[in-house]
């Protein structure tokens, strides 16, 4: 029993969707011997009561975790307005001296829509 | 990421500065995270003692399951010990995550419950003779767990907090169950009464012991003040008490029963129940695995792990190698 319990555990972080192509979601980690018994835990674990379309099980070693150094620098700058629409706020003012309406992201958004009359 | 300070290149003392810091922000501490040690000892302790009172807190309940009096209450409490191993299951994992650094697993939290070094909470300790303990549990166990686990809910260290968020949800059904099973025998025969009587005698003491003492001068030690400091949960164990007073005494009385203890009063001027102090002496002795049914429930969760032992061995991964 000395090593035995040791390595009988692996770990595996547990995602779920709630619906058909819905997003999926990391749900907690578990114990398991295998991929298989991990996919019974999880269901055993986090899917009593909650609607679950899909359980992906994947293994901890296989997840490249970020550091708290490296989550430090995910922090933005506040200076990036050149990439984003806010940086271009001033042509709504422009357009309307020419008359136009601004190619706002709604607008541009609808145009994929069938029109219907 | 030239940007960023190494954290390694820091100092313990900015590294602590720094963690107190984002705690102060309501930032959540994740597993891989700088922390203090006596954070992650506090943890680790805590969560571990939780873990296991979840598993060890099943077996008093699933005595009940073939004796339940209905199709319906026994898949009721078949739902409910399922919850409570599923509990166990994920705070045990938040535990394992903190030892690691310690090099420490499962197989040693289970070595440590055996050795009895790993202590399980006081009422797991008790007996549930009558069908009114196991709705007793439900409703007054139950519902001193969701004061304490409810206080930390916003606990700095995320995954715990995570974990908290699972189980309390499945809690609002195990004081529902409780509930259910009380009033029913409440509404029932005299027989039927005095049998939720009895259960309230015999486990008002149990139920007060269960925030704790008051001060770490009654037993000796008390995490409270660590706890707190650390922002892991924001009240005291008397705070908790007097939180649970507040919502069942007006409850067990409204059912025409008692509460067996005739100084206990509501001080309007102080703003808190008054009431007689629990054998704290027993108390210890109780955690020590000396309570009436310490020994045979370890056995029962010694028994259950040895006779599945096989099963571990067949699964093993270095099995499957050779």
């Amino acid at each position: 029993m000395t090593n035995e319990g040791r390595n009988f555990y692996q770990e595996f972080e547990v995602f779920s969707s709630k619906t058909d192509g819905g997003q999926v979601q990391h749900q907690f980690s578990l114990l398991a011997p295998n991929e298989e018994i991990a996919l019974v835990m999880a269901q055993e674990n986090f899917m009593r009561r909650e609607p679950a379309a899909d359980i992906w099980v994947v293994k901890r070693s296989h997840v490249r975790k970020m550091t708290q150094e490296e989550k430090e620098s995910l922090q933005r700058l506040d200076n990036k307005e050149y990439r984003t629409t806010k940086g271009y706020g001033y042509l709504r003012k422009k357009w309307r001296e020419y008359e136009q309406n601004i190619l706002d992201e709604k607008e541009i958004m609808s145009w994929g829509e069938d029109k219907q009359k | 990421m030239s940007m960023t300070l190494s954290y390694d290149r820091l100092s313990e003392e900015e590294k602590h500065r720094r963690f107190l810091d984002r705690i102060e922000k309501g930032e959540k501490i994740e597993a891989d995270d700088w922390m203090p040690d006596d954070y992650r000892q506090t943890l680790i302790k805590l969560i571990s003692m939780h873990g296991i009172s979840e598993i060890m807190g099943a077996l008093p309940e699933k005595e009940w399951v073939p004796k339940a009096p209905s199709l319906r209450r026994k898949l009721g409490i078949m739902a409910k010990v399922q919850d409570e191993m599923g509990h166990g299951q994920l705070l045990l994992r938040v535990a394992e995550d903190l030892m690691k650094p310690y090099g420490k697993t499962r197989e040693e939290i289970m070595q440590d419950l055996f050795r009895g070094d790993l202590k399980f909470h006081n009422v797991f300790h008790m007996p549930a003779p009558t069908w009114g303990d196991a709705g007793l549990i439900g409703w007054l166990v139950d519902g001193a767990a969701i004061i304490t686990q409810t206080n930390m809910l916003k606990a700095s260290y995320g995954p715990y907090a995570r974990a908290l968020k699972r189980i309390c949800a499945e809690e609002v059904f195990h004081a529902q169950h409780g509930e259910a099973i009380i009033l029913a025998l409440a509404e029932g025969t005299d027989a039927q009464r005095a049998m939720i009587q009895d259960a309230i005698d015999r486990w008002w003491e149990s139920l007060l012991m269960f925030f704790g003492p008051a001060t770490s001068t009654t037993t000796g030690t008390s995490k409270q003040d660590i706890t707190i400091k650390y922002k892991i949960r924001t009240k005291t164990n008397e705070q908790l008490r007097q939180d649970f007073l507040d919502k069942y005494i007006p409850r067990v009385l409204s059912l025409g029963l008692t509460i067996p203890d005739e100084t206990l009063r509501y001080d309007k001027t102080e703003e808190k129940w008054v009431y007689k102090q629990p054998d704290w002496s027993e108390f210890k002795n109780i955690v020590r695995n000396n309570g009436p049914k310490s020994k045979d429930r370890l056995n029962l969760r010694i028994n259950a792990y040895e006779n599945n032992a096989w099963v571990r061995e067949a699964l093993s991964p270095d099995e499957a190698v050779v």
